[in-house]
């Protein structure tokens, strides 16, 4: 038997919806101070994760968002046993009392853009051709070739980002607006544009969707995505995990005994 | 499912094409099973050396870009440049390593590149 | 319109396995059951091996870990 955890939640009481996770078994509160970890119980063999397991966490978790403030926690967090939940409850509360308290009434929204890759530098290389303020590296070598097309590359690379940057700035600019926090990943590939999460206070929902469809509007040839809301998965922030490098593993921290 | 949430967009295909381009470049695993560990480690120890090698070649452009620097100057970096990346391709192949696995996904310091 | 569900379907599980596999709560450290029958090397960067081992499973290699290995 091990214990499949879903999230941390800012409540120590029983929970009273009866809400089934993985494996149809109900899902049940193990309370640490004032706050707790929702976990169901998984026996022990599992043959293979499936897409089913994987909404199944998050549909426990979304449920739970309805009356909780809740802590995702990352699908597959097993425990051998309640002695061990603690143990880790105790080593994170005040990480996880400081996330609650401030993502309390919080929800995350995630805004894609897509943009032609391709076209933005076929123009820019374009440009460049034209271009005579160029710097020149003749090449009369076989290092020199080399130099002068990473050169080039680079350049054309800079450009491109910096077009990136543009667009990127001016939509952020504006969901930002409406947004405690946020996180950006830029150009994860040459066509994925942006994507950005946004933490957005409950009330304010509305707004951000109407936002959305006014930047639907944005010229140029963009493809755009809203998710959610969803929990806060990208906005959680754990120091403790932070202290890697200078931490010894939970089972040893009891002064030294590894009774784990 | 779920009551509230929304998934919206007017073009699915192109996203989960990206998305899943992007889920793809998961790092991989290092293990401790003799048979893997070699390569596991030299995966790790290449990636490093990749990352430096192209901050240096970063670094590089920056200052042809600036203008600074004497032809044989120019000459110079590209001869070491060229044998960096050489280096890197033969070790790669004695290890049996693609370009892409050496991917490692840097989060924030992935913005060094 | 059948294949435009279906699609949108596959959209929702990329965002969701977008946050679920290495988002969230992250707990680090040996008290969480490593899912392998293979001992992992900590080169700091146990986050990121965690959800290699979540998608390889996904990709449907079976789970063979959920037995305790002896030691």
């Amino acid at each position: 038997m091990k214990i499949y955890s879903y999230a941390i939640i800012d409540s120590n009481s029983k929970i009273s919806d009866s809400i089934n996770g993985l494996e149809g078994v109900g899902v049940y509160n193990i309370y640490y101070r004032d706050i707790g970890i929702v976990v169901s119980e998984l026996s022990e063999q599992i043959q293979d994760i499936t897409q089913e397991h994987i909404l199944k966490h998050e549909e426990v978790v979304e449920k739970l968002m309805e009356s909780f403030t809740v802590l995702p926690v990352s699908f597959l967090t097993l425990f051998k046993k309640k002695d061990d939940v603690l143990l880790m409850m105790r080593e994170y509360y005040s990480d996880f009392r400081e996330n609650l308290d401030r993502l309390r009434n919080k929800i995350e929204f995630g805004i894609r853009i897509i943009w032609s890759g391709e076209t933005i530098r076929n123009r820019i290389i374009d440009t460049y051709k034209k271009s005579s303020a160029n710097i020149s590296i003749t090449d009369t070598s076989p290092e020199k070739s080399f130099i002068k097309e990473k050169f080039e590359k680079y350049k054309l690379d800079k450009e491109f980002e910096e077009e990136a940057n543009k667009v990127i700035t001016l939509i952020d600019d504006f969901f930002s607006r409406f947004a405690a926090e946020k996180k950006l990943e830029r150009l994860k590939s040459d066509n994925l544009l942006l994507s950005a999460f946004y933490l957005v206070e409950k009330e304010r929902q509305g707004d951000f969707k109407e936002a959305f469809e006014r930047t639907k509007r944005t010229p140029g040839d963009l493809k755009f995505l809203l998710s959610g809301p969803w929990p806060p998965y990208n906005f959680i922030v754990l120091t403790k995990n932070a202290d890697m490098f200078n931490r010894k593993p939970i089972n040893q921290d009891l002064a030294g005994k590894n009774t784990l | 499912m779920t009551i509230n949430r929304i998934v919206e967009t007017d073009s699915p295909e192109a996203f989960i094409e990206e998305i899943e381009k992007i889920q793809g470049a998961l790092p991989k695993r290092i293990d401790a099973n003799p048979k893997n560990v070699e390569k596991g480690l030299a995966k790790l120890v290449l990636t490093l050396i990749e990352l430096i090698r192209k901050l240096m070649e970063k670094q590089a452009m920056r200052r042809i870009e600036s203008g600074s620097l004497s032809d044989e100057e120019i000459e110079r970096i590209g001869e070491t440049l060229m044998r960096l990346e050489n280096k890197m391709q033969e070790l790669k192949e004695i290890f049996g390593l693609e370009d892409e696995e050496l991917n490692l996904n840097l989060g924030p310091l992935g913005d060094l590149m | 319109m059948e294949g435009v569900i279906t699609k949108s379907k596959d959209v929702t599980l990329l965002e969701v396995l977008d946050r679920v596999l290495d988002k969230g709560v992250v707990i680090s450290g040996d008290i969480v059951i490593s899912l392998a029958d293979v001992d992992l090397i900590y080169v700091g960067l146990k986050v990121l091996i965690s959800s290699v081992e979540t998608m390889e499973r996904l990709r449907g290699a079976p789970f063979a870990g959920a037995q305790e290995e002896p030691t």
